[in-house]
This record gives structure tokens, C-alpha cells and sequence, in this order.
């Protein structure tokens, strides 16, 4: 039977391992360890090789949900992550230093994966930190020839998630029957 | 776990969708079924969490019955009551196990009503911490205790007293209608919820020239002139229309309305003009309504308010400010996680993403009624998302044909599960 997955990056903290528990059918399997350099400032913990989430498909089929490390050191993990990728879920933390060259990080080290397939890009932390605004990320991809989709997400609601998600598959394919 | 051994039934209090969600799993997985997750009627023990914003008060008024169940109470702080098991966040799987394992006998012993309890060590010893469950009592904190993050850069070390992880639910977090995630509406809520127009049959598209509404004879055009002047002047300012009066504070593009979601429906649906249009104003809020204390549940976003105000107003309709033969674009994608999700609404999105239509055609390339074009349409155009193509080269143009994806079969099943159908 095929294997599909998404892959959820972004930096530290933006929120890829709580969104991929938000929305997985099994419990999360998660590969955290105490923090021991910068991104101590920002979790006690951090995902230092990958998490793991699964849905269940209708038919027996499953969907493997990917979490990226988010420290870039761990870079080596990522091409084996995403192969076979149906798409990107890329969470941004909206209170980190300069959220935008963290979206132009990331769209640029997944470009290829990203013209394959399609991404879908999370704002994590609004609520923390309100600017940039929504709008504000969509000035600057049309800065670099980009049209995608930008939520304010919490990751913590599946609802958020959900929709993230359908924007990125719809994205592949506006034609996808709905009802 | 031994099969042979039942679990014990616990019921969950004071733990939102996700974290009882993750509880389940946790008390499945890493505690192998010891214990699994019953309603309150039929539960042998129950368990709370201390730390959640009304966990305690819960805790209280349960302890206030005197229920002769075992209670385990899950918190950052070590709980000095009687009759209770505490385990001590982050919570260590053995530690857990053991208060189970001690609820399970109190319950069968049926003593527990009558005995002080020992407290399941509170001090936790290094090692087989659960890690979603330490992930989740850090997180909690740093949620709730947002005010406390300095400029949003640091949070409290794992090792800071619990004390100082106090829970402050920030103003911003009360604000619930605002905060408030996407309704996704589906075809068969639409004419319940959106409503319809008597007279015209919106799908039929030999009718398209009558199908369409103009925005400012209702609430909807009030609405948006009043939050242009707002923005433009910088100033809180409040929209009077012989109703409530509509709060708007375009620095935090805020408005406030002290209103129940059905009357604002049942308004914003109305063609007011020639009835109320004289008693519309806006106006600067008086000095002393400026500091008055507004409850924080009626807060929403502008934007999710003018893009809902706007839906109620075309009931399926499109705004007379677009020409039907003429094809349209969209800006950007609207931010779908706080609005209203018409039906179809990510769909038409991602078409019309990818280059202009007339509004019929996005109905027929996406074999939908064109009311779900129409109303999403006209939400989008109120937030100028929406822009009329006018070069010619664009009227002259066929729209593209979609390319189907070559996983559509995958993309759909997935679509299925998330939208909460199975085929």
C-alpha cells in the first residue's frame, strides 16, 4: 500500500510538533531533548530529529504527518523527510526576531520540493505578537512572484490545522470534490 | 497491560479538546490502557487539572459533593488536600501509573471517602518524563502566562518555581469572539445560516444580471464607509444607526458590539436605507465612553466582522460594484482561520489564484451552484480582496483548464477525513 505524508517546518517554537498532535489519529511520537544552546531562550525542549503523526484514510490508507527538526543543524534530516511529500506546511512564530527572513529561509531551502508540490504557510503566535500582520507576509512574497496561502494559526485547534491543510491540497488541485 | 485486568474508568475535568484528546492517548499509550476515558456517569475516578483557567473552581465545587471517587489532580504545584492524589507536572508515566493504580484500589476498597489519602510523590525524580505531557505543562504556561514574556522573546526556564508560572489569561485571550476559529460552513447550512432572496433565482444564470445587491443600502456599506473614515482619521470612533452602536478602534482593528450573533444577522440581512438611513452617523466615542470597561467577549476582529456583515447581506448574491461578463482576480488569499468559510471558499480561492475568471466560469470549471461563487465573492470584495480585470487581453483570453492533480484521489480522501466525512 502507498505511503503519503505532509511535512510541517518552520522554526523553533513556531508550533510544527503541536500542530501535527492537533490533528493526528495516534498518539504523537515525538523526539524532543532538553535544549542546550540558543533555543533554550525559546522551548525547555526541542525536536532534535522528527515528530510523527498519522491520519487514518478512508480504505485503510494512512497519511504520516512529518515534523522537521527546527534547528537548522539538524538539515540533513530533511531531504529524507520529504521524500515522497504530498506538500509543506511551513509555521512561522510571528514574536521571533524577523519572521520574514525565517519564510524566505525556509520557501528557499524547500523551493524545490515546494515547485513539485505546494506549501501552505501557518502564523503562529498573533496573539503574542500582532505585527506582522497577516498582510504584511502577503506584501513580501509578492516580493518574490509568490501567491500562497497565510493563516494566523493557533496550533493547538485542529480547526486551524484543518484548514491550513485544505488550503494546501486545494492549492494542488482546485477541482478536489467537497461535498 | 495484562487483558485480564479492566482499566480504571476515569472522566476528565477541566481540560479543553486537545489536552483531553492527548490525555486519552496518554493514558492508551504510554500508560498502556491502564486507565481509559469514560463520561462522568460512569467513571471510578476522576481527574482534573489544576492549572487550566477554571481548574480549580472546578476542583472546589466537585470536592463541595463529596464524591466518594478517588480524584486525581494533575498541577505545576504540589495540592495539599485531603482525599485527593496529586501528580505533579510534568507528569512521569510511573507516577501516574501509581496514582491509577491507587485510585483503582481506593475506588474497589470504597474507603476513600472516609480516609486521608497519602500524596503520590510530589517531587519528581529524573527520567521518564511523559513528553508531550512536559511539552504541554510548559506551553500551558507560557499560553496563559502570555503577559508575563517579556517582548515575546523569552519564556520561563523548566526549573523557575512553579510560583512564578502564575496563569494570567491576558486581555487579548479574553476576547473569545474575536480569537475565535473559523466556522467552515457546509452546503446544506447555507440557506439556514446565509439566508436566500425571494424573487430571483440566483443559480439560474440567465437571471445573473438581477442576482446581484448593492452593499450600501445595507448595514454592510455603513459598516465599511464607517471604518474608512476611522482609519483614515486614526480615531475611535462609533457608528449610530438607531440599534446598537458599533464600537471601532482601527488601531488594533478592533470594532465592539454589544449584540447577539442572530440579531446582527438578522440586521445586516436587511435593506435599511430607505428606513434607518437617516439615523446612520458616525461619531467621534465621547471622551468618557473612551475609558469605559466593555466586556471582552464582544470584541472582534474588523475585518472577520465587515467579511460576515457582508456574507448576511448577499444572501448568495453578488455586490452591483462587479461586472458578471467581465473576469475577476484575487489578491491574495483571504485569512480563512478567522473568517466565515463559505461553502467552496478555498476552492474558488485557489482557482482563482491562479488567474482571472468571470464569475460564471468559476462556477462551471468548479461544478458548483454560483450563490457559493457569489457570497464568498462578495466578502472578498468588501475586504478589497477582489479586483475586476480590465485589460482586454484578459476578456479575450479562455480561462485555463484546471489540471487535475494526479493524486486526486489521495488529496480527496484526506479532504474527507479533515472535513470530519468518511467515504
Amino acid at each position: 500500500m502507498s505511503q503519503y505524508k505532509i511535512i510541517f517546518t518552520g522554526p523553533v517554537g513556531a508550533g510544527k510538533t503541536t500542530a501535527i498532535s492537533s490533528i493526528s489519529d495516534v498518539p504523537p511520537i515525538k523526539t524532543d531533548a532538553s535544549a542546550s544552546d540558543m533555543t533554550k531562550f525559546r522551548k525547555n525542549s526541542t525536536t532534535v530529529a522528527m515528530d510523527y503523526g498519522m491520519m487514518n484514510l478512508p480504505g485503510g490508507e494512512k497519511l504520516h504527518l512529518y515534523g522537521t527538526p527546527g534547528q537548522e543543524r539538524f538539515d540533513f534530516m530533511w531531504d529524507i523527510l520529504i521524500t515522497g511529500g504530498v506538500g509543506l506546511i511551513l509555521l512561522l512564530d510571528n514574536s521571533r526576531a524577523d519572521p520574514f527572513q525565517d519564510m524566505r529561509f525556509f520557501l528557499e531551502t524547500f523551493d524545490k520540493f515546494i515547485a513539485d508540490t505546494s506549501v501552505a504557510i501557518g502564523v503562529t503566535q498573533m496573539d503574542l505578537s500582532a505585527r506582522p500582520t497577516v498582510d504584511d507576509y502577503h506584501v513580501q512574497l509578492q516580493g518574490m512572484g509568490l501567491k500562497l496561502p497565510v493563516f494566523a494559526v493557533d496550533a493547538r485547534v485542529k480547526s486551524d490545522v484543518s484548514l491550513l491543510i485544505q488550503a494546501l491540497l486545494y492549492t494542488l488541485d482546485p477541482g478536489l470534490a467537497e461535498e | 497491560m495484562d487483558k485480564n485486568i479492566s482499566p480504571l474508568k476515569v472522566a476528565l475535568h477541566g481540560m479543553n479538546g486537545r489536552i483531553h484528546k492527548m490525555m486519552t492517548m496518554y493514558l492508551q499509550g504510554p500508560c498502556k490502557s491502564a486507565a481509559v476515558v469514560v463520561n462522568e456517569n460512569n467513571a471510578e475516578c476522576d481527574i482534573f487539572d489544576a492549572d487550566a483557567m477554571n481548574g480549580q473552581k472546578l476542583l472546589a465545587e466537585f470536592l463541595e459533593k463529596a464524591s466518594h471517587r478517588p480524584i486525581i489532580v494533575l498541577s505545576l504545584n504540589e495540592q495539599k488536600l485531603v482525599n485527593v492524589l496529586s501528580v505533579k507536572k510534568p507528569i512521569k508515566t510511573e507516577e501516574m501509573l501509581a496514582a491509577l493504580a491507587k485510585a483503582k484500589e481506593l475506588f474497589h476498597a470504597n474507603s476513600f471517602a472516609v480516609t486521608e489519602t497519602p500524596v503520590v510523590s510530589a517531587s519528581p525524580p529524573p527520567g521518564n518524563v511523559a513528553p508531550w505531557v512536559s511539552y504541554y505543562a510548559a506551553g500551558e504556561a507560557k499560553a496563559a502566562a502570555s503577559e508575563a514574556k517579556e517582548d515575546g522573546k523569552q519564556e520561563p526556564a523548566a526549573s523557575e518555581p512553579a510560583s512564578k508560572k502564575v496563569v494570567i489569561v491576558s486581555d487579548e485571550q479574553k476576547k473569545t469572539a474575536k480569537n475565535r476559529a473559523a466556522m467552515q460552513l457546509s452546503e446544506k447550512s447555507f440557506s439556514a445560516f446565509i439566508g436566500s432572496t425571494p424573487g430571483v433565482d440566483v443559480n439560474d444564470l440567465s437571471q445573473i444580471h438581477k442576482a446581484n445587491y448593492n452593499p450600501k443600502e445595507y448595514f454592510q456599506g455603513y459598516v465599511d464607509s464607517a471604518f474608512k473614515v476611522s482609519r483614515a482619521k486614526g480615531q475611535i470612533r462609533q457608528l449610530n444607526s438607531g440599534w446598537s452602536p458599533l464600537i471601532i478602534f482601527p488601531q488594533s482593528s478592533e470594532v465592539w458590539l454589544d449584540a447577539e450573533e442572530s440579531q446582527l444577522r438578522s440586521f445586516a440581512g436587511l435593506a435599511i436605507t430607505s428606513t434607518l438611513g437617516s439615523k446612520m452617523s458616525v461619531t467621534p466615542l465621547a471622551q468618557e465612553a473612551l475609558t469605559a470597561t466593555r466586556a471582552l467577549e464582544k470584541f472582534y476582529s474588523m475585518d472577520a466582522f465587515l467579511w460576515k456583515v457582508a456574507c448576511w447581506a448577499s444572501k448568495g448574491r453578488y455586490p452591483v460594484g462587479l461586472d458578471p461578463t467581465m473576469p475577476i482576480y484575487l489578491k491574495n488569499w483571504p485569512n480563512f482561520t478567522r473568517l466565515l468559510v463559505t461553502p467552496h471558499a478555498l476552492r474558488i480561492s485557489a482557482l482563482l489564484i491562479q488567474g482571472p475568471r468571470t464569475l460564471p466560469n468559476v462556477a462551471e470549471t468548479l461544478n458548483i451552484k454560483p450563490q457559493y461563487v457569489f457570497v464568498f465573492i462578495s466578502a472578498a470584495y468588501a475586504l478589497g480582496l477582489v479586483g475586476q480585470a480590465r485589460r482586454e487581453a484578459d476578456t479575450l483570453m479562455q480561462s485555463p483548464e484546471i489540471k487535475s492533480s494526479k493524486n486526486q484521489g489521495l488529496l480527496s480522501r484526506i479532504l474527507s477525513v479533515l472535513r470530519g466525512k468518511k467515504e
